[in-house]
């Protein structure tokens, strides 16, 4: 017998995925008269309409143009698969967020088409929630925090769970079915919520079976024998069992929100309010899931058929929109799409943020959760190699450049071993600036440059650096003077013994 | 019954006592300096650098923007290369926007900068640099942020006065000294303090010639809580090429 008690799962459905989807997409359209079509045209048929446009007379079936004649504030939307695909992705995140065990339902066909459920695991989940009519509460909490209108029925078996989910009157309603009380429930129902196949309907219907109950008064055998065995799936089915496996956590999967333009972008303004809004939904759901937004994905169906597809890092983990959107808008301005945008899609993995330890004996650091965002907007302003850690190349090369990642830790113990030197810096010059030198018994005596011009007044060197001999394109070869001119200014002189030209590379101040 | 221990160890053991107190008070008030600064503390940043920290009664003021200014060669980058160092051994973290993409790691390093503890930032212009800066200074968690606008053979970045003001703002809210360094005084009247740099000589030894160091002097040019015009010499070694 299983531990947590008899077993129960619960159903989190939207009823009317079209309507849902461009709702979540444009939340403004809340309380206003709009409609969802299959198509473009005047005589694309509406497959969904919101509350407001129903009082209005606008029916789900009609053509737009007939629907228009009804309603003349009626705003039209295109249907997009990408975009319900995402409600459903979404959907699944709002179970996760209340149970480690849910799977998406596959989408039904005929009178079920238009809705998306989610069977999530039910069973002891009054140790966490207290009841499960609670449990039905913040699934309900959770979807509408993602901006999807759902209901949520809890029973012994998904099938039912999931009929008894469509029976809830309106949307954010709840329905726990008692263990034990499924068949009491569903005698009363049409013989419809079954969902049986159109013909084994059809057949049931001629047989004079219109509801659960009266087929449940049938004989198996004599059913089984005249229908066949989808009649007895339908009979177990009516007596609460169920035949679905049970379920178990879904593998980790990466967190993407798409989109179909009504109308390809040609130009970057309208493509980044698509995709502001891409990332304000992708947002909410990875912090439903305690994640932040990772190096982004990001794909583009081109009109015509091609595709763009580019990859933004993102420096640290971040849950700023502004942060966001600004890389990904640098991303399009250095590069932009080659033709109009129809569809797109923005992909990350999800990371946790960043944590820190305070110490009470050390200076607080800068707190990671603050920390990302500033340098994931100091990236997209400087550039991905121009932000980090500076550090001492491994090679002799006098221009080589090192950074590391920036990344405050809990410090360890500061050595304080060597004691500080007032030590005179070197300043680089990058590029080197070119010179122009003449010299007297093989040292510089007059320079030109950029940086400093004049006689030279003191000088030391030469000290010559030499390295990647074994290679045509890396070696080098410089001979280095410290050099001090007539106004004063102290640089470090380079002769080039390859390209044969005289350099400042450096300025000690 | 055990003896009553000598008279002397137990004056040990209060002196131990007592230094460990006062150590654990220290190391207490050097991790509470956030605190400090938010409450207006009169916290400061010392450079290490003797005749220049007594010149500036300590350092450079917490949570305020300063300057230094001067030529090259006068000594502007090995001024904040040493408060850099006082600050990164002190367990800060610390921060270089580097306009002039001029830091050499190894100098920072010789300097005694601990390198993990510096954000080198290296913005393509003066604008992007000052956006940075104020993007940093809103993080909080930053001792001391340098913002290095000196690029040699360039003409002065021109830059409104009302952004200064902004920065010197935002870094009196923060807590995070922000120091500039630049040919001329660029920041105005925003700036708590401006220290002016001037090269005075350069020290080759004879033989084998090496440059050995510069003597720079240092003069509070401006200075909001104390009297200006005063002048510091200092002399800065080079490290040794022969070591």
């Amino acid at each position: 017998m299983d531990p947590r008690g008899p077993s129960r799962s619960a159903c989190l459905l939207v009823s009317d995925l079209p309507r849902a989807a461009v709702l979540r997409a444009f939340p403004a359209l809340a309380g206003r008269p709009f409609a969802v079509a299959a198509g473009h045209g005047p005589r694309a048929e509406l497959v969904s309409a919101s509350d407001e446009a129903a009082r209005r007379g606008v029916r789900r079936g009609v053509g737009v143009a007939h629907a228009r004649s009804v309603c003349a504030e009626l705003e039209i939307h295109v249907a997009s698969p990408a975009l319900e695909e995402a409600t459903r992705a979404a959907l699944l995140d709002a179970a996760l967020a209340c149970s480690p065990r849910a799977a998406l339902e596959p989408r039904r066909a005929g009178l079920f088409a238009h809705e998306a459920a989610v069977s999530v695991d039910a069973s002891g989940i009054e140790t966490l929630f207290h009841s499960e009519a609670g449990f039905a509460a913040a699934l309900v909490a959770r979807a509408a925090a993602l901006g999807l209108p759902a209901r949520v029925a809890i029973a012994a078996s998904r099938s039912v769970a999931r009929i008894a989910a469509r029976r809830i009157a309106e949307d954010g309603g709840t329905c726990v079915l008692a263990a034990g009380r499924e068949a009491e429930f569903l005698a009363p129902l049409p013989i419809d919520a079954l969902d049986p196949d159109d013909a084994l309907a059809e057949q049931l219907t001629r047989f004079g079976v219109h509801h659960v109950g009266d087929l449940l008064r049938l004989p198996r055998r004599a059913l089984a024998t005249r229908l066949g065995s989808g009649a007895l799936a339908l009979v177990a089915l009516a007596c609460g069992q169920c035949a679905l496996p049970p379920l178990c956590a879904p593998a980790e999967a990466r967190t993407a929100e798409a989109i179909d333009l009504e109308v390809p972008a040609d130009r970057l303004d309208p493509l980044l309010f698509a995709l502001q809004g891409l990332l304000s939904r992708l947002l909410a759901r990875l912090e439903l899931r305690h994640l932040a937004c990772d190096a982004l994905h990001l794909s583009l169906e081109l009109e015509g058929g091609g595709r763009d597809e580019r990859r933004i890092g993102v420096a640290a983990p971040t849950r700023e929109l502004r942060v966001l959107v600004r890389l990904v808008a640098r991303s399009l301005e250095s590069s932009p799409p080659r033709a109009p945008v129809a569809s797109a899609r923005l992909e990350t993995r999800g990371a946790p943020l960043r944590r820190d330890q305070l110490d009470l004996f050390r200076p607080p650091g800068p707190t990671p959760s603050a920390l990302a965002p500033a340098l994931a907007e100091i990236t997209g302003l400087c550039g991905a190699t121009r932000v980090g850690a500076p550090a001492v190349a491994d090679q002799h090369h006098p221009d080589a450049l090192a950074m590391n990642e920036f990344a405050p830790r809990v410090p360890q113990a500061v050595a304080h071993a060597a004691p500080l030197a007032r030590s005179l810096a070197l300043r680089m010059l990058r590029p080197p600036a070119t010179a122009e030198v003449r010299l007297r018994a093989g040292h510089p005596s007059w320079i030109r440059s950029a940086v400093s011009s004049g006689p030279v007044t003191r000088c030391a060197g030469p000290w010559r650096t030499t390295g990647g001999w074994w290679s045509r394109e890396g070696r080098f070869a410089f001979d280095h003077f410290d050099v001090q001119t007539e106004d004063g200014t102290v640089v470090r002189l380079r002769y080039d013994h390859l390209a044969r030209i005289w350099q400042v590379d450096g300025v000690y101040d | 019954m055990s003896p009553s221990p000598p008279a002397h160890s137990r004056a040990d053991a209060d002196a131990r006592v007592e230094a460990l107190l006062r150590d654990l008070g220290s190391r207490l008030r050097r991790g509470s300096g956030e605190a400090a600064r938010q409450s207006g503390g009169t916290r400061q940043h010392p450079t290490g650098l003797a005749s220049l920290d007594a010149l500036l009664e300590g350092g450079f003021p917490s949570g305020r923007l300063c300057e230094i200014a001067g030529p090259l060669s006068s000594g502007r980058t090995s001024i904040a290369l040493a408060l850099l160092a006082q600050a990164t051994r002190a367990g800060e973290w610390t921060a270089w926007v580097d306009v002039a993409d001029a830091l050499d790691p190894a100098s920072a390093e010789a300097a005694g900068v601990s390198l993990e503890r510096v954000l080198w930032v290296r913005p393509p212009g003066p604008r992007e640099a000052l956006r940075a800066c104020a993007r940093l200074l809103e993080v909080r968690g930053f001792a001391l942020i340098a913002l290095d606008l000196a690029r040699p053979a360039r003409e002065p970045e021109r830059l409104a006065a009302a952004a200064w003001r902004r920065l010197a703002r935002a870094a009196a809210a923060s807590g995070t000294t922000l120091v500039v360094l630049s040919q001329q005084r660029v920041t105005g009247t925003a700036s708590e303090l401006a220290i002016e740099t001037k090269r005075s000589r350069a020290h080759f030894s004879a033989a084998p010639a090496l440059l050995e160091g510069i003597e720079i002097e240092a003069c509070v040019a401006r200075q909001r809580a104390g009297p200006a015009q005063r002048v510091a010499s200092l002399r800065l070694c080079a490290s040794s090429r022969a070591a």
